[in-house]
């Protein structure tokens, strides 16, 4: 398992779509962030929206979806060692690319921008972690549902656009229609991009969308699971 | 000792009868084929002795256990090559091996096998740079790194040029020489007739025949030739060859001979004929192969 998740982390860093995953939230945060006045508490929780979303929607559905086209986890399982650890690694090495990316911006945006920081860092992580755990529950469906790599990679692009879209993500929320703004923030994106805004207002995440959050993830996680093929 | 033994397996997709009781056993020590068309059956079979399907009924012992109830024991002891599996791109050949090592209880050490598969100079290759060549020599050293007592190897010479074949077969052999037991699914009958000790052919579900490959293809072969002198008896010039032990049997038609006969009968003949200063011309020997064996098993040709 030790050395499973080893080889995982050296595959993972020579996978160009990793970096771009850290690199293009970055570069969206420092474009914009030298327009943004201090105190400014949306362009921080988009990047990091984005960035999440990258990594649930592109990368961790991808990366299974080829692994199975591959017959890496058929392979697998004529081995002593169960698939299901390989799904393991990745969920975990995922999860710390996002978390990379994460600490990444905000030390970015801490430092050189001096963007605001949210103060209630429980509540943060608590955002944080729900948000992700609803990204990547998209993505094992999708993993789930796609034939193969590149279809999977497909489906990534042809959901993010329409959900970053509803969450606000492309242009600022009171330039959308006030009815498809309502509607984007129950969408998984748009409630992960609201609660953040709202921890970096210095309030308390509303827990009708941290519920959201978590029903998505749970829902969604559970019909992957139900879907999923081996091969 | 029998390694593997399958008793009456059928197995069904949606109505469609893939396995209709296939019934065989897999001695120690052996290479034993799996021969067949495409889509008879072969690869289903295997992967239920992996325990990688379940059989909808029948029973399988593979080393006397049960791969579905002792799967965890089962697959320490064996070693798989599978039919169209890929290993990520980017990951070296040491890597692979060192990751599927780790894999086993008592692996073996892989840069012997890394030796041994003529893979050390690509060691630290990555797998999507590899020639078809050396990913199967790659796919195999992984199926034996977990030091295995039998080693399925599923068409493992498709798509490779005449040259990697042989060095292959060769590797198989010596796959052999050390003491593992080799299942091998092929539908390649050159193969089959080159490596295997015993071969079960299959045909649409079943298996049609359980021989070893010379058995298989049965003792008559056919020599044909013509006479070059017209003799005044009729038969004086062929008489005495039914006489000859190989022999089956002897027609004739005018000057043209057709003889029968099984084992080294073509030697026989013609030292008969040059004994008698026979003269003939247009000498032909049709051997059987494992391709006639298997059109009168089943009654069809093979591709």
């Amino acid at each position: 398992m030790m050395k499973l998740a080893v080889v995982e982390t050296r595959l993972l860093t020579r996978e160009p779509g990793a970096l771009f995953s850290l690199l293009i939230p970055l570069f969206i945060l420092v474009v914009f962030g030298s327009s943004i006045e201090p105190g400014d508490t949306v362009l921080l929780p988009m990047a990091l929206a984005i960035a999440v979303g990258m990594v649930g929607l592109y990368l961790l559905p991808t990366t299974l979806a080829t692994y199975r086209e591959r017959g890496i986890l058929r392979r697998l399982s004529a081995t002593p060692v169960r698939p299901g650890n390989l799904l393991v690694v990745q969920l975990l090495l995922q999860l710390i690319l996002a978390v990379t990316a994460c600490g990444l911006l905000l030390a970015v945006a801490g430092t050189v921008l001096g963007a605001r920081l949210p103060t209630g860092v429980a509540s943060a992580a608590l955002v944080f972690l729900l948000g992700t755990a609803s990204m990547f529950a998209i993505g094992l469906l999708i993993a789930a549902l796609a034939p193969n790599g590149r279809a999977a990679n497909g489906i990534g692009v042809l959901l993010y656009f329409p959900m970053a879209y509803l969450a606000g993500l492309m242009q600022p929320k009171d330039q959308m229609p006030a009815m498809v703004a309502r509607i984007g923030e129950y969408t998984p994106l748009g409630a992960f991009g609201q609660s953040l805004r709202e921890v970096w207002a210095g309030g308390a995440p509303s827990p009708l969308l941290l519920g959201v959050l978590a029903a998505y993830a749970l829902v969604v996680s559970l019909t992957a699971a139900k879907l999923f093929r081996w091969e | 000792m029998a390694v593997i033994e399958v008793t009456d397996l059928r197995k069904s997709y949606a109505g469609l009868t893939v396995l209709d009781g296939v019934s065989f056993s897999v001695e120690e020590g052996e290479i034993f084929g799996i021969l067949g068309p495409n889509g008879t059956g072969k690869t289903t079979t295997v992967e239920c002795v992996e325990g990688l399907r379940r059989p909808d009924s029948g029973s399988i012992r593979v080393l006397g256990l049960d791969p579905v109830k002792d799967a965890r024991k089962v697959r320490e002891r064996i070693g798989v090559q599978l039919q169209q599996t890929q290993l990520p791109e980017n990951i070296k050949v040491w890597e692979a091996l060192d990751l599927y090592a780790s894999f086993y209880a008592d692996p073996r050490d892989w840069r012997e096998l890394l030796e041994e598969w003529g893979l050390a100079d690509k060691r630290d290759a990555r797998f999507g740079k590899l020639s078809g060549g050396q990913q199967q020599r790659l796919f195999i050293a992984l199926a034996l790194v977990g030091n295995p007592r039998v080693a399925f190897l599923d068409e493992l010479t498709t798509g490779l040029d005449p040259q990697a074949r042989r060095t292959t077969w060769e590797l198989v052999k010596k796959v052999r020489a050390s003491g593992v037991t080799v299942v091998l699914v092929s539908h390649f009958m050159d193969e089959v007739e080159e490596l295997c000790d015993r071969v079960a052919v299959f045909d649409r579900g079943k298996v049609v025949a359980i021989d070893t490959p010379a058995g298989l293809v049965g003792g008559e072969h056919r020599m044909r030739f013509t006479l070059m002198t017209e003799d005044a008896s009729g038969q004086g010039d062929t008489a005495g060859l039914e006489d000859l032990p190989e022999v089956i049997g002897v027609s004739r038609e005018g000057r043209r001979v057709v003889v029968t006969g099984r084992g080294d009968f073509a030697t026989a003949v013609t030292a008969h004929l040059a004994r008698n200063h026979i003269l003939v011309s247009d000498l032909r020997i049709d051997k059987r192969t494992l391709d006639d064996a298997f059109a009168a098993l089943t009654g069809r040709s093979f591709e």
